[in-house]
């Protein structure tokens, strides 16, 4: 039946890595999927992203060198926010307050990285408002930039959504410069994330 | 939750104060509600509970948002209608939804169509409802989703909530027919009468090819698939006219609204003060889209108007983002602004004082009154030194003495000034810079082709050319947002989907890019710094690229 034909496909495109490219029309396609039929649907993949030589903007107001800022020895965990977004975001940010603090000793350890998707509203001002909404703690960086330069960057990562309306949760974690990125699509808790970075770790 | 606590509740909320009143700014709750619809109002948009507390919303893995974080209008949005995001939809959780069927089955669906209902699930009940906010269980007895967090109310405020839910949408919309959608455009007394001409000669042209190109209303179209219902009205345009001081004008638009009930207010144009306007719109729950307005009333938490841009408040932006830079060569200490009283000047010189300010310059503005003669001596005030801003407007322009004023640097206002068209003396010409906050002529030009040439067709006089594309402009986001919503005539809706969809489109008329979202009222956020090049060109200045602030 074209219902079963749908959840099908919905779920075969949710489980698939691919760049979510040009969302527009979210009315037609067997990819829109009803929110309470997305529950469990998180799905891992390991994926040799570039980091791309962008500058960006952190919170802080200083313009940094993307590698740079990812590229200093520690893991990184990184998600892709916007500061008025009222609906995922807060659960993904709301998910790395909790791995941060429960992170326990192992807190300076991990770079949380969150770039801002809506760049032209993010400003650092608001940036820093956001991150003190969410609890974060050393270790933890919110960033923004131009257009130009956010796109690129969401592109380099594959996760360049059509507008920020289209976006989708997805973590990646990459273990040291160098390594592959582990790609996390869904709604993933803090203790699977927990669970996910330490398993990392162990196998660099 | 354990029934000596229920009680414990029951008795808290008996002996509860009377709700505290909303803030100024945020719309009183739209029906002469009882009690418990007001409650259930407080819990859905602030996450308020009868006691005070804020509402805490669990999620999976020590997750939790509180009060207004939690609110359910966050996801749900003002309608109840809920929205696209990402690849998954936010159900509308009005009580038409919740306690009907959505069955492929009908023959007739009451129910207009909304693209995140789900299919075939089974009417709630209070119970069943009830449940799915404590427990996060779906009527089918499945998980909802992981967004969803649970809810630990009690049973007086649940039923408050599902009393609020239940009073959501139901009401009729008022200036929407079977045939007919009724609009309004708002002009102020103080708005320039040849732009009021050009402006509603836009709107009316673009009603009546509207309305040529639809037929008959149709009947309407059902479809047991996904396809949206198509439905053809008239659209008809109501014009309020306002008169006299301020401080009547909102008694003025409530008497409009009353007596020619419309669906929204499209575009409009402002002169000096808009505020009236916008908070009118704001308490009567009245979508009000992109109004001509140089001066808008910023209120990112309001959510009935949407702007184009700050105007000149954004242009005190962008000069103070170059005054950052000037700040480091030790050029300008001093910024001198000129402007006229009876105008919009004095705001954005308000505005960039702060901001310049905070990056170490003293201010002195010039407030002029009527003469022109009080403008040339606070020009020859300036010294090489200062930094002089101009927020004043081609008449006053033209008369300024042929030789430039001393300053190390002059900013003019392009808003104000006529943009391109400032009409600056030309010795000013080489060094003085235009605050602009478009896209620059040759990038946009064959975005704006299109509204040129409909207005030639059209035979439209071409008197004021930005103003009048963002008012075709606004025509088509409105047609565009109507035809995508198909028979789901709610305001709050309208305003949802334009904050949904805006960011896809592609014709952006004089602007580069616009995107709004729920928290967002000012669709476009940056501008230019630019120089003029020739008699009536600008060109682009070698530091700025576009701002924002």
């Amino acid at each position: 039946m074209g219902r079963c034909l749908m959840l099908a496909a919905g779920l075969l495109a949710l489980s698939t890595p691919c760049a979510f490219g040009a969302g527009a029309d979210l009315a037609a396609g067997p990819e829109t999927m009803h929110i309470h039929d997305a529950r469990d649907r998180v799905s891992v993949s390991w994926v040799d992203y570039k980091v791309p030589a962008i500058q960006l903007v952190r919170a802080d107001g200083k313009a940094v060198s993307l590698p740079k800022e990812l590229d200093d020895g520690r893991p990184v965990v990184m998600n892709f926010i916007y500061t008025t977004c009222e609906t995922i975001c807060p659960l993904s940010s709301g998910t790395f307050s909790q791995f941060q603090s429960r992170l326990g000793a192992y807190r300076k350890d991990a770079h949380l990285v969150s770039i801002s998707i809506d760049p032209e509203q993010d400003t650092p001002a608001r940036l820093r408002e956001y991150a003190k909404k969410f609890h974060a703690g050393p270790g933890w960086s919110h960033y923004t930039g131009t257009v130009q330069a956010t796109s690129t960057t969401l592109q380099a990562f594959g996760v360049f959504w059509a507008d920020k309306m289209s976006h989708t949760p997805v973590t990646l974690m990459r273990a040291a410069p160098g390594k592959a990125w582990m790609r996390i699509d869904g709604f993933v808790t803090p203790d699977q994330l927990l669970t996910h970075y330490h398993d990392m770790l162990a196998s660099r | 939750m354990a029934p000596a606590l229920r009680v414990a509740c029951a008795m808290a909320l008996l002996a509860a104060a009377p709700l505290p009143l909303a803030a100024a700014h945020r719309r009183a709750p739209v029906m002469a509600p009882s009690a418990s619809v007001a409650i259930g109002e407080a819990i859905y948009r602030f996450g308020r509970l009868p006691s005070g507390q804020s509402m805490k919303g669990q999620r999976e893995g020590g997750v939790y948002a509180n009060g207004a974080d939690a609110a359910c209008v966050n996801c749900h949005r003002p309608s109840g209608l809920g929205a696209a995001e990402g690849r998954g939809f936010i159900p509308p959780i009005t009580g038409q939804f919740l306690f009907h069927s959505n069955s492929e089955s009908r023959q007739v669906r009451d129910l207009p169509f909304i693209e995140g209902a789900r299919p075939n699930r089974d009417p709630y009940t209070n119970e069943t409802l009830a449940r799915a906010i404590r427990d996060g269980v779906g009527v089918d007895g499945k998980p909802l989703s992981v967004l969803m967090p649970r809810f630990a109310l009690d049973d007086a405020s649940m039923a408050a909530l599902i009393a609020y839910l239940k009073s959501l949408s139901t009401k009729s919309v008022p200036g929407v027919s079977d045939t007919v959608l009724q609009f309004a455009t708002i002009v102020t007394p103080d708005a320039d009468p040849a732009k009021r001409d050009a402006m509603l000669a836009v709107l009316n042209d673009y009603f009546a090819e509207k309305n040529a190109n639809a037929r008959f209303a149709s009947p309407r179209m059902y479809s047991y698939r996904k396809q949206m219902f198509m439905v053809t009205r008239h659209w008809q345009l109501h014009v309020w006219e306002l008169r006299g001081p301020a401080d009547t004008w909102e008694s003025q638009l409530k008497h409009f609204l009353a007596t020619e009930p419309v669906f929204a207010v499209i575009s409009g144009l402002g002169g000096r003060n808009w505020a009236p306007v916008h908070h009118f719109c704001e308490q009567a729950g009245l979508p009000c889209l992109f109004p001509n307005v140089q001066l808008p009333v910023v209120a990112e938490a309001d959510f009935h108007t949407l702007y184009f841009s700050k105007g000149v408040l954004l242009e005190a932006g962008l000069i103070a983002h170059q005054l950052q830079d000037h700040a480091a060569k030790p050029a300008i200490h001093r910024l001198v602004q000129i402007y006229r009283t009876n105008d919009i000047g004095g705001a954005a010189a308000r505005a960039l004082e702060l901001s310049a300010r905070t990056a170490g310059l003293t201010v002195v503005n010039r407030p002029l009154k009527e003469s022109a003669g009080d403008l040339a001596a606070a020009v020859a005030e300036t010294g090489p030194a200062d930094g002089l801003v101009l927020w004043l407007r081609p008449e006053d322009l033209a008369v300024l003495n042929a030789r430039p004023a001393k300053a190390a640097q002059v900013w003019v206002s392009g808003l104000m000034g006529g943009l391109e068209n400032a009409p600056l003396p030309a010795a000013w010409r080489s060094t003085t810079r235009l605050a602009y906050p478009f896209d620059l002529p040759e990038k946009r030009r064959i975005r704006v082709d299109y509204p040129l040439g409909w207005f030639r067709i059209r035979k439209i006089p071409v008197t004021d050319v930005q103003m009048q594309a963002d008012t075709f402009l606004a025509c088509g986001l409105l047609s565009e947002t109507l035809n995508h919503m198909a028979d789901a005539f709610v305001r709050d809706y309208l305003i949802e989907r334009i904050e949904n969809m805006l960011e896809h489109r592609v014709i952006t008329g004089y602007y580069p890019r616009l995107a709004l979202a729920p928290g967002q009222r000012f669709a476009s956020k940056g501008g230019y710094i630019v120089r003029f090049a020739g008699d009536s060109g600008i060109k682009l200045t070698g530091a700025s690229d576009w701002i924002v602030p």
